[in-house]
């Protein structure tokens, strides 16, 4: 690597006036281990202070700065420079989500859909605090501790290609975390939660394209989620059908 | 618990998956491979096989649930290659067909041997 070399990224820019945005390109000193983020920080710092994205914590954890890194979803913080130099790379927005500005993107789509599964615990009683504890067992955690990793960071999202053209699919990350909910011992509101989750589109929409598990960064498996949805769906249906079922 | 009527097709289009995905691959090879080319004593013996009744059940298992795994998969696809809006349509035309398809394979399983 000589040395004051740089990598050019092609980032795109739009202001919220704009009808459709553009690309800029920014010379970026080449660092080994500088990922995306540190570039943009670079270029927001010394090059153009009016770049406008999200992030905050760097490493992986706060799930704000997911963006389209060369076409695939992926948070800024944990993809390397020197996985693309001497090659440029494009950075966009999170694909299928409307943009306010730069690399923005509007969440507000997303939050309703989350606010629609009740993402808490239920309970039918609720114990008075003297009560104590609702005890659970290891087992009992692991059956949904998988699933309650999620960030939020949406990458499933922008990796979904029914998310594009289904507008009220509930999406992976969402579903996932309605069964965070609905697999824990503790929690009494899978009831409740249907009426988003049972809805035409809600979990239907998934064809089982399996890209949110693929690019997912903290290993929930929304696709395989979605599937255990369909078929705890499925076996509540049927069971009702039966004379013994539960109505 | 609130219900969509997907859950019906999904459940009928799962079934299928692992009829089509457990059995269609042998059925195909045997019927329409191995066995033709055995001649006519072979002719006899698979539809000796098939007219026992409890074989003619399994196939219709089979064909059945595969048709209707078939139907909701063209039916996505033809969805996601922008027929959203007909899916109403594609519900009659993709359902119906598996409908008839299911139809078709009772009667040939039914009167198996009566002729």
């Amino acid at each position: 690597m000589a040395r004051g070399a740089t990598i050019k990224l092609d980032v795109f820019r739009c202001r919220p006036e704009d009808e459709r945005g553009t690309f800029r390109s920014y010379d970026v000193p080449y660092r080994e281990h500088w990922v995306v983020l540190d570039a943009l920080n670079w270029i927001k710092d010394y090059m153009d202070g009016t770049l406008s994205y999200r992030w905050s914590c760097r490493m992986g954890v706060c799930g704000s700065c997911g963006m389209m890194i060369n076409g695939q979803p992926a948070l800024s913080c944990a993809v390397f420079l020197k996985s693309y130099y001497p090659n440029s790379i494009r950075v966009e927005p999170l694909s299928y989500f409307p943009v306010d500005r730069d690399l923005m993107i509007d969440l507000e789509g997303f939050l309703a859909k989350l606010k629609s599964i009740k993402p808490w615990i239920i309970h039918e009683d609720e114990k008075p605090l003297e009560a104590g504890e609702y005890l659970q067992t290891p087992g009992e955690l692991a059956a949904f501790k998988q699933y309650s990793m999620c960030i939020n960071c949406m990458l499933c999202y922008a990796a979904c290609p029914v998310v594009g053209a289904e507008e009220d699919f509930l999406g992976p990350a969402v579903i996932a975390l309605a069964q965070r909910y609905n697999l824990d011992s503790r929690d009494q509101g899978a009831e409740e939660r249907s009426v988003a989750i049972d809805a035409d589109e809600g979990i239907w929409g998934c064809t089982f394209v399996g890209e949110c598990t693929e690019v997912c960064p903290k290993q929930v498996d929304p696709a395989g989620a979605i599937q255990r949805a369909k078929v705890a769906s499925a076996k509540n249906w049927y069971s009702k059908l039966l004379p013994w079922g539960e109505r | 618990m609130h219900h969509s009527k997907e859950v019906f097709w999904w459940s009928l289009f799962s079934a299928g998956g692992v009829m089509a995905a457990l059995f269609m691959p042998a059925l195909m090879v045997a019927t329409g491979v191995i066995l033709p080319n055995r001649g006519p004593a072979a002719h006899a013996q698979i539809h000796e096989t098939v007219s026992f009744w409890p074989v003619r059940i399994l196939l219709f298992v089979i064909l059945f649930l595969s048709f209707f795994h078939c139907g909701h998969r063209v039916k996505h696809i033809l969805m996601d290659l922008g027929l959203r809006r007909a899916s109403g349509a594609l519900a009659v035309l993709c359902y119906g067909g598996a409908s008839v398809g299911t139809l078709a394979a009772a009667y040939v399983l039914a009167t198996l041997g009566s002729g």
